[in-house]
């Protein structure tokens, strides 16, 4: 049974939500976590604004491709052939209408090349345009210390060599870079095998496999697992490779909404109940695909409500750990551990190593039985290289040192660090007046800047001012809610944390980014209580 | 008077009877007869609407039993049982306990365990740690792959090149940023399978020709042309590709290139050349195919290498005009939502390409190991200049296969079976074992492997 209260709170929507689930033994288990996620509306005038915005935009498009073509102003993208002119052209002229006009402008806030390790504070190597952002050219000075909000760099374990690192060094030496064969072949070190009862142990699972790439991961383990006849029943805001994955299984795809567990429901009872549309026969699986944490919201996934729905209607759970993994849970073990339930309960649990472990790479894990099959079925096992050496020693390395068993409690501490630095970063950017998407635990942090122009403004002065930050538009987003995204590390120290915060006090005032309705939303008192009596 | 007018009226009525004209009588009579038919046929019924109860709903929920998430497997299944390889996977390899030559893994210059290849990748470990914690997108762009994209474009003579992190996300993400729903694309019966994913996430439609055979992709082309005199306006729109291997995976086999160009220009479509193996092997510098046959490179519209077999090092690269190649970098999914490839693979491919430039020698001495082999494991099904051999066998042959290469390996020569997943290959190569030559074998090491393919095979499978 789940009670869920919805509370209204200085016109903010909280929503709590209480489990009471049973044991085998009857005796309730009360998880008295309260899920505080926010997703703020935008006052209406800043939507007009910023769709007025995009209109402008737009106009002036039409107006310099016009030009353009007139030959009035100089075209600076590069063209085809001239042996090769009267071929179908490759592009058609409107899908790369947004990249031409409207990304063109602001381009030099992506791909930003860095020359240091990624940890707390990097070096970014300066560059500038000369034609508008056509072409870049460096100018050989480096930017030096910057502070770092933007690199995945969860629990501080990507920094440049220092001793903790040495067996690192030493498997490259020993073990050379690449494999040059596949895991069926003769691509099976003795170093993957060490490094999935890792993985096993780390996750509480019985076993696990390890693949050389987490995009990969997805997109070559669905198939091998759904196939035609199967039902696929995906969250809205899926990451590309899950998406990926999904259409190349073949089968069916359903989308729900996103995090909503009645739009789920009401999708599993139509598919268990109709079965395949024309043909009436049920349903071979039912696999429900979604992430721990969602990279452009940061909200957590409900996983109580997902597991109790995987369970009456008997479908199999998928959980993409890719965010949560390391970084989520009282030691790090991801959102399984985040909401306390038993790893049995999911069936796949993936995830990537790309984010909390500084490494590189993905595993999935679960039963014996399933990891077995995807030895022998998965498309990457069979075509794929396997795994770098040095970088599966760096996993190695990095999941000894969050679990303790290289001797000391530094892994634990590091994790209590991000949710310490998580919660009162969200606190303070919430108490200084800016729209912040999300669940209050997730280390992800989206700031809401909506407008284009502001978009550019923002990561620019904050470049300026030392501080890195990552933005996303359209069409990683919807096209109104462009955002600034954090990603708050545990080697971010109070200092860090505070001069960043300052900086974007400043930016909110210059650029007036605070929409936020209730400025000084001091936790209510309702936070504090730890037990409720509830009648049945 | 009432019986009057209605007699009058009556008398009216027949006249207009006798003055209307034929067919407006006819139409009447069958409007009535219509009319009368459909008061008496019976009702309509409307398809049935499955209005189920709610406990009927429930009772659904219940029985329903969806079939396990895994098929069981059985234990002894041969691909369960990995070869392990103790320590590194280089020239002397370790193998399930046994130390035995290695004529398994593509290495074929023999820089896996090359001394200075590890210490440029050392050095980057040193100065950047191991992973870089972000796509390219957002700060996961190191000085050290913009570094690996110039040297690449320079070494292969075209304008751009672009990275990826992993060699099967390479063409797979390449080929459905340029191929979409609507377009086509020839490619050979025998592509490899990270070009089949890539063709099937692209949803185009695909027109499979004859391994190698140009007279069955100019029939095909030709009957292209055909359909596209029919619907010019859609023909105008439709962008048509060839995707071919330059060395194939599969069966052994190079591309005929120049006839692929003049087939290109021809009938206007744009060749995508994957390189994997090719990459490093042929042609005089060991820029590839193209050079092994003399054509421009930018007759090529894309070239796709993986750098995990000449550069011994992981990751993938995609080189051509600017035009083409800056397309991917919004575009290709592999590259724009997947993070970028540690520094330190990339140092190591950046050392490996100093190498390849400062040797071109190695090349020469590749192709003669090539010859050698081909001559001692003469009388099995082979093709020329090649550093992957594959002696076909047939089926029946192989039930004692696990035997055939343990048998190798107690002889101190690793051999690996070539593995495909039966069920997925659009078409199934036939079984094979794959003999890897690189330049690290020494010459009485090759005839001694031939000799021991020829003897165990003897002994077990004939």
């Amino acid at each position: 049974q789940n009670f869920k209260y919805i509370f209204y709170c200085n016109g903010r929507e909280l929503t709590f939500c209480f489990l009471l689930c049973f044991q085998q033994n009857g005796r309730p288990h009360f998880y008295d976590k309260p899920i505080v996620e926010s997703f703020e509306e935008a006052p209406l005038h800043v939507m007009v604004f910023t769709y007025l915005g995009y209109g402008l935009g737009t106009l002036f498009g039409y107006l310099r491709d016009f030009l353009r073509s007139c030959g009035i102003e100089k075209c600076n993208a590069a063209i085809e052939r001239e042996e090769q002119k009267d071929f179908v052209p490759l592009y058609q002229n409107f899908e790369n209408f947004y990249t031409r006009n409207l990304y063109m402008r602001i381009r030099d806030n992506w791909n930003r090349p860095i020359c240091s390790a990624p940890g707390s504070r990097f070096d970014v190597m300066e560059r500038v345009s000369d034609d508008y952002n056509w072409t870049f050219r460096f100018t050989g000075r480096v930017i030096k210390d910057v502070i770092n909000m933007g690199s995945y760099n969860f629990l501080g374990l990507a920094a440049s060599y220092d001793e903790s690192m040495r067996t690192v060094k030493d498997v490259l030496e020993e073990y050379g870079l690449g494999v040059a064969s596949t895991r069926h072949e003769m691509g099976t070190l003795d170093k993957h095998e060490e490094l999935e009862n890792l993985v096993a142990k780390f996750l509480n699972v019985e076993a696990a496999m390890v693949f050389g790439m987490g995009f990969a991961t997805n997109s070559m383990n669905i198939p091998a697992l759904v196939g035609k006849g199967c039902l696929i029943l995906s969250d809205e805001l899926n990451h590309a490779s899950l998406v990926l994955g999904a259409r190349l299984s073949g089968a069916t795809i359903r989308i729900f909404k996103h995090n909503n567990m009645q739009s789920l429901e009401k999708l599993l009872r139509d598919a268990v109940i109709y079965g395949q549309p024309r043909i009436r026969r049920a349903w071979k699986k039912i696999l429900i695909l979604v992430e721990g944490i969602y990279s452009m919201e940061g909200s957590i996934v409900h996983l109580p409500q997902i597991v109790a729905l995987k369970k009456k209607y008997k479908a199999y759970l998928y959980i993409d750990e890719a965010h949560s993994i390391g970084s989520v849970g009282p030691t790090g073990r991801g959102v399984v551990e985040f909401f306390g339930l038993d790893p049995r309960d999911v069936d796949v649990l993936m995830g990537t190593f790309t984010k909390s472990f500084g490494a590189a790479g993905g595993y999935i894990a679960g039963r014996k039985d399933l990891v077995d099959y995807l030895r022998a079925h998965s498309h990457s096992a069979v075509y794929a290289t396997s795994m770098s050496p040095p970088v599966a020693e760096q996993i190695i390395r990095s999941m000894k040192f969050i679990m303790g068993l290289d001797g000391t409690t530094q892994g634990l501490q590091r994790v209590r660090q991000l949710a310490k630095n998580t919660r009162y970063f969200r606190q303070r950017l919430n108490e200084m007046g800016f729209i912040i998407y999300g669940n209050e635990e997730s280390p992800v942090i989206p700031l809401l800047l909506y407008m284009p122009a502001k978009v550019a403004a923002f990561a620019r002065h904050l470049l300026n001012r030392k501080i890195g930050v990552v933005v996303v538009g359209f069409p990683a987003t919807p096209l109104a809610e462009a955002r600034a995204r954090f990603c708050v590390s545990a080697a971010h120290t109070r200092e860090m944390l505070d001069t960043v915060l300052e900086n974007l006090d400043e930016m909110g005032d210059l650029l007036q980014l605070k929409y936020s309705r209730h400025r000084k939303s001091a936790r209510p008192e309702l936070y504090d209580e730890t037990s409720f009596e509830l009648d049945d | 008077m009432a019986t009057a007018a209605e007699q009058w009226v009556l008398v009216e009525m027949v006249q207009a009877l006798y003055e209307a004209p034929a067919y407006h009588l006819i139409l009447e009579g069958i409007l009535i007869l219509w009319i009368i038919r459909l008061l008496f046929s019976k009702t309509y019924k409307l398809q049935e609407r499955s209005d189920l109860t709610v406990k009927e709903k429930e009772e659904l929920i219940e029985e329903w039993q969806p079939e396990p998430l895994v098929p069981p497997i059985s234990k002894d299944h041969p691909a369960l049982n990995y070869n392990v390889v103790s320590g590194p996977p280089s020239h002397n390899i370790v193998v399930n306990g046994k130390k035995c030559v290695n004529f398994a893994s593509f290495n074929f210059l023999g820089l896996l365990d090359n001394p200075r290849v590890k210490a440029a990748a050392l050095a980057s470990l040193k100065k950047y740690g191991v992973g870089t914690c972000g796509p390219r997108g957002f700060y996961g762009t190191f000085d050290v792959h913009l570094d690996l994209e110039d040297r690449l474009a320079k070494f292969m003579k075209t304008e751009e090149a672009i990275i990826y992190s992993y060699g099967f996300a390479t063409i797979a993400s390449a080929i459905p940023a340029y191929s979409k729903r609507g377009d086509i694309v020839f490619v050979d019966r025998a592509a490899c399978f990270a070009i089949q994913k890539g063709l099937q996430a692209s949803r185009s439609d695909i027109k499979l020709f004859q391994h190698n055979d140009m007279a069955d992709l100019e029939r095909l082309l030709k009957e292209q042309e055909m359909e596209d005199q029919k619907n010019p306006r859609k023909a105008r729109v439709t962008r048509r590709f060839i995707v071919v291997e330059g060395l194939y995976m599969n069966t052994g086999t190079i591309c005929p290139l120049p006839e692929l160009v003049k087939l290109k220009y021809k009938y206007k479509a744009r060749i995508f050349l994957e390189e994997s193996l090719s990459f490093g092997v042929l042609g005089e510098h060991g820029r590839g195919v193209t050079e092994h046959f003399g054509i421009s490179i930018d007759d090529i519209d894309l070239i796709s290498a993986n750098m995990e077999n000449s550069l011994a090092s992981i990751g993938g690269f995609c080189c051509g005009r600017s035009f083409v190649i800056d397309h991917q970098r919004l575009s290709g999914q592999g590259y724009c939502f997947s993070a970028s490839l540690p520094p330190l693979l990339a140092a190591a491919a950046i050392e490996a390409l100093n190498i390849m430039e400062e040797n071109p020698g190695i090349f020469l001495v590749l192709k003669e190991k090539c010859a050698r082999i081909h001559k001692a494991l003469q009388g099995d099904s082979i093709s020329e200049h090649l550093p992957d051999v594959m002696s076909t066998a047939s089926a029946a042959q192989l039930a004692n296969v696990s035997l055939f290469f343990i048998q190798c390996m107690d002889r101190s020569i690793a051999l690996t079976q070539a593995r495909y997943l039966e069920k997925e290959e659009k078409c199934l190569p036939p079984p094979s074992i794959r003999v890897v030559v690189t330049v690290e074998q020494t010459d009485e090491e090759l005839e001694r492997a031939a000799h021991t393919i020829k003897e165990v095979a003897q002994a077990v499978l004939l």
